[in-house]
């Protein structure tokens, strides 16, 4: 049915399709805002279509995976992208791209050069998400129909740019083509919210959104270098050869280590890089530390016997604790620079996420921006973050993951979700009460995350899938609202149950889903995303605050929500003066399929989670086997050093 | 061989003199404009006049055969037709052709044949620094840019931030070339030698050998401090803002550029970064730690103080003062890239140039937007000035966006090219050197630098696009220059998007040493 060549164009297609469509809508802008916004949806929903075409093939490449792993025992040590364009092999694909972007540095001429490539592919992280971001560019193209009347044109080809460069993102397994999507969403997203903000202090959230980030990226450029350089690809110690896993025996039974090799920007060549490195630095601080007891032992055996011997033994020992004194700082060096590295590496998606206290960028954003570009922001963009740890601080920093991850970032998530649950308590604008119930979730997104079991990352990799559904469909409900009244403050509204029941019928849904009601799609995430902070892993690292700050936020969640549900939609009816002389009507046609799409996904995903769940399994097995090696790395290092 | 006897000059002078076709081409022609300004004074014909001397100088490039230049030539000739010199060769034609569109917005009536014959007066400057092979002719190409530059400088003094422009820059200017020349002299003294490369070997092997005098540093610091002036780096940076104030955007646009590419080769051909087989050990001097020094002062300062300027000519003053910085870091690189011979990764000067070249195609832009604005009757001073240009002007406004974003970095500029190049070359150079973990921590100040420095480049992406137009839209005129700015632009977004074949020509001028550092031997 489906060709692989074909498959690799249409990821080529769904990434750059809707550049095509930015220069095709800026054009029918000419002629008026109905002409952009019909090319606007055909368009998105073309995208739509094309991407669910792309899905549907990878999903069962993806389940299928899982089949032939619990044969092979071992989840691999790297990503394993498909349908990745420009691979060299036809069938199944080698994982790797042949499509070099530019070299950076002259390596020596027998081995290949250290090229940032052009790698983009499909896994069972990013398909999820690629599919949310078709869904809701789709909707924020039909919630921006009546409200967007100025420039038009201009408008939603800047949304289109926006979707591509997030798609880009998100398929992306090149740090470096990582890092050059995420920084390019911030020029459409600075000129949406600068030009089309609704509020007057639109031009400074605008510099501020744009200067936090990029602050916060840059400090991961220098991570990403950081990690790169700290990690070449290992080579043989004799020829220029690679081999990839380690500990080679010679003819002779002795085991060589591997030599530094050029660098490489692939993320998947990172991950093994990094556990290759890992594994060569702890092997031969074990062997150091035998060699240095036994020579010890020796030694203390010798004395008092005849001087030669323990003139010898002596020589032994000193021998024995050089080497160890030169592999343990060997060792410690590169484990402190990874420290730095991890922090450095983390800032710019913390940022993105945001993780409090990194979220004050977030009140004046999210204020000032057009509704449909704050849902792109909460539902997708933000997702960037998320997946940016999932993608490369985790795998890439495993051993630091391990060590900071949980207390440092963690503690942020878990504080975040509190903080952020009563900042949603106090506001009185739906639009602000909405962004802080989003950074709320995300904080348990982040603890769950860094948990670093199977059911964490599971319920992560689900909850951004989840989440971006129901937080961006929150924003479009809230629209409805900014489109016909021109206010989202939540004192100027109440009994709106009696005046719009249909409207009242889907923000309920949406309510339930974001509060996390079984049968709706929050449940499942959430259960998995606590269910990890109690596992025994967890318990025995952390004990069980974090675990009673995850749930009390999904208490604190129902709090709010309940409490604004009841000041909007229950009680005396209550409008704000209306802007036009008609009076607004409830539901559009566009309006239904805006809200009723994601409502219904929300649905299915709360039924039947499994497909998601199972074509995401066998990419979490691959993390969280990083991470349960670094695990026990550190525990040896622990014991042996006692 | 006997460095004064009258055979081997006569081998020099022959031996140097066919190397030099285009850039006689060049200064012939200024020689022709000159003559012309006597009779006539036309700003068309004396532009196609530039335009088409620029064009005979790369036909001269293409038909005249270059002779053979073996090696060892290097230790005799004053000229050094290898290694970066092709690459700066045609960096200065290009670059060229859009002064020459820019001077013809810029220059008036009555002097654009000497605005014209000066501009290429300092191109020839320019293509010679990077051929030049021993301390006179060095100095000589330097002047040829210096001295052309207060001319152009004084041409329209019609108002009186002109005149204090062209008197600052001047003295100033004179005062640095002195300071080189003195630094120069030591240098002689030192070695015995005007011959670059048998200087640095000579250098090298004293330093090695522990008997270096200590005069050598003192020769080295003028050096440094006559070319730092060049480059605009902190502390020798105070002309920067005046000049570019009172100048016009044509010769600011040169300004901005020129002496940073002079400054920036002349200390690579004299530090030996240009020589792969005999690089100068440097690492293990004090050396690497005062220009570590400079550049992260140098970025710092620019950018801090570029932040609370209003007028555009001082902010982008400021800005260039801080890139200034940046291209120091490369500079850095390049100078411990013999430490990294044998390591799996190096970089060397070839990210300079490339940096080079991305500053040089967002300044210059930045500069003919201005040309192109100011031409067309509006006045264009502070950055308020350029408010609601997106509604008023748009052609302009986007030409702009897209230098201000390659300036903050963004990706699919050559600005973001450059930066991670040299980034990533500061991350790498190795820690084993005295300088230990301080490159590394010099890319993390950079990093902080290109935030703060988004702050300001940020300020006028908002002013022009968020903001309502204080001006009404004026008539448009100046096409040559707004031809400038589209050709700049072509080349930022070009070379963003796929930067494959500058970096590999950057490579192949400055290729990375062969000959791996010598270990320092301290005799007491």
């Amino acid at each position: 049915m489906f060709n692989i060549e074909t498959i690799r164009l249409l990821v080529l297609a769904v990434l750059f399709a809707p550049v095509a469509f930015a220069a095709l809508v800026a054009i029918a802008g000419l002629s008026g805002y109905r002409v952009a916004r019909r090319v606007a949806s055909l368009g998105a929903l073309l995208h739509l279509g094309m991407t669910v075409a792309l899905a549907v093939p990878s999903v069962f490449v993806l389940m299928d995976r899982v089949g032939l792993e619990t044969k092979a025992i071992k989840a691999p040590r790297e990503f394993q992208p498909i349908f990745v364009p420009g691979d060299p092999s036809l069938d199944s694909g080698s994982y790797e791209t042949t499509w070099n972007l530019f070299t950076v540095a002259n390596g020596p001429s027998e081995l290949p050069p250290s090229a940032i490539q052009f790698f983009v592919g499909i896994d069972g992280l990013n398909i999820w998400l690629v599919v949310l971001a078709s869904v809701m560019t789709y909707i924020a193209v039909l919630v921006s129909h009546g409200s967007i009347r100025e420039r038009a044109g201009g408008y939603y080809a800047w949304l289109f740019l926006l979707q591509s460069a997030i798609i880009g993102a998100f398929l992306s397994f090149d740090i470096v083509l990582f890092y050059i999507f995420f920084e390019l969403t911030l020029i459409p997203a600075f000129f949406l919210i600068g030009c089309w903000g609704t509020g007057g202090g639109r031009r400074d959230a605008a510099r501020k959104f744009f200067l936090y980030t990029l602050l916060g990226s840059l400090f991961t450029l220098v991570g990403i270098f950081g990690i790169v350089l700290t990690n070449p690809t290992p080579v043989s110690p004799n020829s220029p050869s690679k081999h990839q896993y380690m500990i080679l025996a010679n003819s002779k039974g002795q085991i060589l280590f591997p030599k530094a090799g050029p660098v490489t920007f692939s993320i998947s060549k990172l991950m093994q890089n990094v556990s290759t490195w890992n594994r060569t630095h702890a092997e031969k601080l074990n062997r150091a530390t035998l060699l240095r007891i036994e020579a010890t032992t020796a030694f203390e055996k010798a004395n008092g016997k005849d001087p030669k011997i323990v003139q010898q033994a002596e020589a032994e020992l000193k021998r024995a604790d050089v080497e160890f004194q030169t592999v343990k700082t060997d060792r410690d060096d590169y484990k402190s620079l990874q420290y730095w590295l991890f922090f450095a590496l983390i800032a710019g998606f913390v940022v993105k996420v945001p993780l409090v206290p990194f979220h004050t960028w977030l009140p004046a954003t999210y204020s000032e921006a057009p509704v449909a570009v704050t849902l792109l922001f909460t539902g997708i963009l933000a997702k960037l973050g998320t997946l940016g740890l999932i993608r490369i601080v985790i795998p890439l920093c495993p051993d630091m993951a391990v060590q900071q991850g949980l207390p440092v970032f963690g503690f942020l998530g878990a504080l975040g979700i509190v903080y952020a649950a009563f900042c949603a308590y106090a506001q009185r604008d739906l639009k602000m009460l909405a962004a802080y119930s989003s950074v709320s979730h995300l904080g348990l997104l982040v603890l769950g995350t860094f948990t670093l079991t199977a059911e964490g990352l599971t319920g992560a990799a689900l909850h951004m899938v989840n989440h971006g559904l129901t937080a961006g469909a929150m924003f479009a409900l809230i629209g409805f609202l900014a489109e016909r009244y021109r206010t989202t403050d939540m004192n100027q509204y109440s009994g709106l149950i009696g005046r719009f029941p249909k409207y009242a019928f889907w923000m309920f849904v949406i309510c339930l889903a974001s509060v996390g009601l079984p049968g709706l799609n929050n449940f499942i995430s959430e259960m998995l995303l606590i269910s990890a902070l109690f596992t025994p892993e967890t318990t025995q690292a952390v004990g069980y605050g974090f675990g009673v700050a995850a749930a009390s936020g999904i208490f604190l969640s129902a709090w709010y929500t309940m409490t604004m549900l009841r000041k909007v939609f229950f009680g005396p009816l209550l409008l704000p003066p209306q802007p036009t002389a008609v009076p607004p009507r409830d539901m559009q046609p566009h309006e239904w399929v805006a809200f009723g799409l994601p409502a219904i996904l929300c649905l299915i995903l709360g039924v039947f989670p499994q497909p998601v769940i199972q074509s995401m399994r066998s990419d979490v097995n691959i993390i969280v086997r990083q991470t349960d090696e670094a695990r026990a790395r550190l525990e040896t290092e622990k014991s042996l050093s006692r | 061989m006997n460095p004064l006897s009258i055979q081997t000059l006569f081998e020099q002078i022959s031996l140097s003199i066919r190397f030099l076709g285009p850039e006689l081409t060049l200064v012939g022609s200024a020689c022709v404009l000159f003559f012309l300004a006597a009779f006539r004074s036309n700003r068309l014909l004396s532009g196609f006049l530039a335009l088409a001397a620029i064009g005979a100088a790369t036909t001269v490039n293409f038909l005249v055969p270059e002779p053979v230049f073996v090696t060892s030539d290097r230790y005799i000739a004053a000229i050094d037709p290898t290694g970066v010199a092709m690459f700066i060769r045609w960096l200065t034609l290009a670059a060229g052709a859009v002064y020459v569109l820019l001077g013809l917005s810029d220059s008036s009536r009555e002097t654009a044949p000497e605005y014209f014959g000066c501009l290429l007066v300092v191109l020839g400057g320019l293509s010679l620094v990077a051929r030049a092979n021993d301390l006179l002719s060095l100095f000589l190409s330097l002047e040829m840019i210096s001295i052309p530059t207060y001319v152009l400088l004084y041409l329209p003094t019609k108002s009186k931030a002109g005149q204090e422009a062209a008197l600052k820059y001047f003295l100033l200017s004179l005062f640095s070339s002195a300071v080189l020349l003195f630094g120069f002299s030591y240098l002689y003294g030192i070695t015995g030698t005007i011959n670059l490369p048998l200087m640095t070997e000579t250098l090298s092997n004293a330093s090695l050998s522990g008997s270096l005098s200590p005069l050598a540093l003192v020769g080295i610091v003028m050096v440094v401090a006559g070319l730092g002036f060049r480059l605009a780096a902190v502390p020798f940076h105070f002309y920067a803002p005046d000049v570019y104030e009172g100048a016009s955007n044509g010769v600011v646009a040169q300004l901005a550029f020129i002496p940073k590419v002079a400054g920036l080769v002349a200390l690579a051909r004299i530090f030996g970064l240009l020589t792969p087989d005999a690089p100068f050990d440097s690492t293990r001097t004090l050396l690497p730690f005062t220009l570590w020094f400079i550049a992260a002062i140098t970025m710092t300062f620019g950018n801090l103080l570029a932040l609370i300027q209003d007028n555009l000519k001082r902010l982008f003053a400021y800005s260039g003062i801080a890139h200034a910085g940046y291209m120091l870091i490369g500079f850095l690189v390049a100078m411990a890239a013999p430490d990294a011979v044998g390591t799996s990764t190096q970089s060397g000067f070839d990210s300079v140039l490339v940096y080079l070249v991305a500053y040089g195609l967002m300044t210059v832009g930045v500069f003919a937007v201005l040309g192109y604005l100011t031409h067309s009757g509006r006045a264009i001073e502070t950055v308020d000035d350029l408010a609601g240009l997106g509604r008023t002007n748009p052609v302009a406004a986007v030409l702009m966006s897209v230098f201000l974003l390659s300036l903050i970095g963004m990706p699919l500029t050559a600005g973001f090219n450059g930066k991670l190049l040299l980034f990533f070359g500061a991350f790498e150079t190795p820690t084993t050197t005295p300088m230990k973990d301080f490159y590394r921590i010099l890319t993390l100040i950079a990093a902080v630098n290109s935030a703060i420095a988004a702050v300001y480049y940020l300020k006028m992406l908002g002013v022009m696009f968020l903001r309502t137009p204080l001006q009404p839209a004026a008539p448009a005129k100046g096409y040559a220059a707004l031809l400038a700015a589209v050709l700049c632009a072509v080349g930022t977004v070009g070379f963003g998007v796929y930067p494959k074949p500058l970096v590999d020509a950057a490579r192949k001028a400055a290729p990375m040493p062969t000959v791996p550092a010598k270990v320092f031997v301290f005799v007491p």
